[in-house]
């Protein structure tokens, strides 16, 4: 999920006020998960960020409601968007739905109590604290933060807030800046170890947790489950030290950028050093989805594309499983 | 990986002596090469004014893991003037490889770390 604070930030820059809506229910699917937030800023033209819908069919009804409750100076309302057979084979889904959307009108010039509830469910989250936070649609409004929601109540919806998974980046190199950008926008916690403070700088790495130090004692805090590990140094003496670790910790994914001959020759030093054969076929190199780019902003985006792919047990994920494709000539 | 290195460079790099953290040091600098991001750093457990246990952590190149390795081989047991009197030619010679002048600085970092580690306990 991406950052709600600072999508709100974005907007408080140049929206007074906006609305918030939330999709609190779906029947018939909904290609976005519940918890999906669009913010519509006021006057008509107001900006616009996030989205409830893929494409935005949806949204522009959406949008359209939230313009309505603006102007008519209501704080909150619960609203139902309705796309029939007809009007779905219209807008090129399967079938037709229904979405309920939560529509909340946020301050962002004062202080403000719907932003100040998620801020103090974000703050929780990101100190590694599973929240949650609870809204009563039904009967008089209310809402709050708990640590434990249980089984939702009627006419409740509950948003839970995890501590996001990390992503550990060793090496700070081009592709890595392009990775942390990406992976940030995907709701990932970066970590960038590097031994040169010259390239983890804080211009290349906005938003990332910056340690510079012996890479393998940098980044052996966040060896944990569900966290995925990076190496695009390019270089063995800061890859196999933390490969040493990375492949006998419980992180999700191990990955290296090289070519198969480096990386079967990497894979050889680390069978010197008795790493099993099971630890060694963990490590993902070369690194990323076979999308055949060159560039930087390329590999990274292969690389993104591959952490999703394996965090949604996608078989196109294990890329040396899959027959090599040729180049076009 | 190609090998241009003889295989003293090649047995240490692969079999590194003495590559742990001291449980009680008394005397560690970690030395760091801005240019090429080499980072070894050297630990020592030094009693009576001997080099009772030496060992080294890094994140290095081969020729420079070599030579942190081979330094603490050789330091372990020397007293500290001992320790200090080791020069850079005596760890190149150790290494048993034509070192390039460009990457003599791979040779010398640990020794640095280690003058550095003595001058400061």
């Amino acid at each position: 999920m991406a950052d709600l604070l600072e999508q709100l930030e974005t907007l408080r820059a140049t929206e007074p006020r906006v609305v918030m809506a939330t999709l609190v229910a779906a029947r018939g699917g909904s290609p976005r998960p519940l918890g999906a937030k669009l913010f519509v800023g006021e006057g008509g033209g107001g900006r616009l960020l996030g989205s409830v819908s893929i494409g935005g069919c949806v949204d522009a009804r959406v949008v359209e409601q939230a313009d309505r409750l603006l102007a008519e100076g209501r704080a909150r309302e619960l609203v139902t968007v309705v796309v029939d057979d007809a009007e779905a084979l219209e807008l090129g889904l399967a079938c037709g739905a229904e979405f309920d959307l939560l529509l909340e009108r946020i301050a962002l010039s004062e202080p403000d109590p719907v932003v100040e509830v998620y801020a103090q469910a974000w703050r929780r989250a990101s100190t590694g604290q599973t929240t949650f936070v609870v809204t009563n649609l039904t009967g008089e409004f209310e809402r709050r933060v708990v640590s434990d929601a249980g089984a939702p109540g009627r006419g409740q919806f509950i948003e839970r807030f995890a501590p996001p998974d990390t992503l550990v980046i060793v090496g700070a190199s081009d592709v890595a800046a392009v990775l942390a950008r990406l992976a940030r926008m995907m709701g990932l916690r970066v970590v960038v170890v590097d031994s040169r403070e010259r390239y983890a700088t804080a211009d290349r790495f906005p938003g990332a947790d910056l340690l510079i130090g012996m890479p393998a004692e940098m980044a052996r805090p966040y060896l944990a489950e569900g966290a995925s590990v990076v190496l695009v140094s390019h270089d063995y003496r800061h890859e196999l030290p933390v490969l040493r670790e990375a492949l006998r910790a419980p992180v999700r994914y191990v990955g290296m950028l090289a070519g198969r001959k480096r990386a079967d020759a990497v894979r050889a030093l680390l069978r010197d050093e008795g790493l099993s054969e099971e630890e060694i076929a963990r490590l993902q190199a070369p690194i990323g989805l076979d999308i055949g780019g060159r560039e930087p902003e390329e590999i990274a985006l292969s690389i993104a594309a591959q952490l999703v792919a394996v965090r949604e047990g996608r078989p196109i994920a294990r890329r040396d499983q899959h027959p090599r494709v040729p180049a076009p000539a | 990986m190609s090998a241009p290195f003889g295989t003293t460079v090649l047995e240490h790099f692969r079999r590194p002596r003495n590559r742990r953290p001291l449980e009680s040091p008394t005397a560690v600098h970690e030395a760091f090469n801005p240019l090429c991001g080499d980072r070894v750093r050297i630990e020592l457990r030094i009693v009576d004014d001997i080099v009772r246990e030496a060992a080294f952590t890094a994140s290095a190149c081969a020729i420079c893991t070599a030579s942190a390795s081979l330094l603490t081989e050789r330091v372990t047991g020397l007293a500290v003037a001992g320790a200090r009197a080791i020069t850079e030619r005596d760890l190149a010679l150790s290494l048993d490889t034509n070192v390039p002048a460009a990457r003599a600085r791979c040779v010398a970092l640990p020794l640095d770390a280690m003058r550095v580690a003595l001058a400061a306990r």
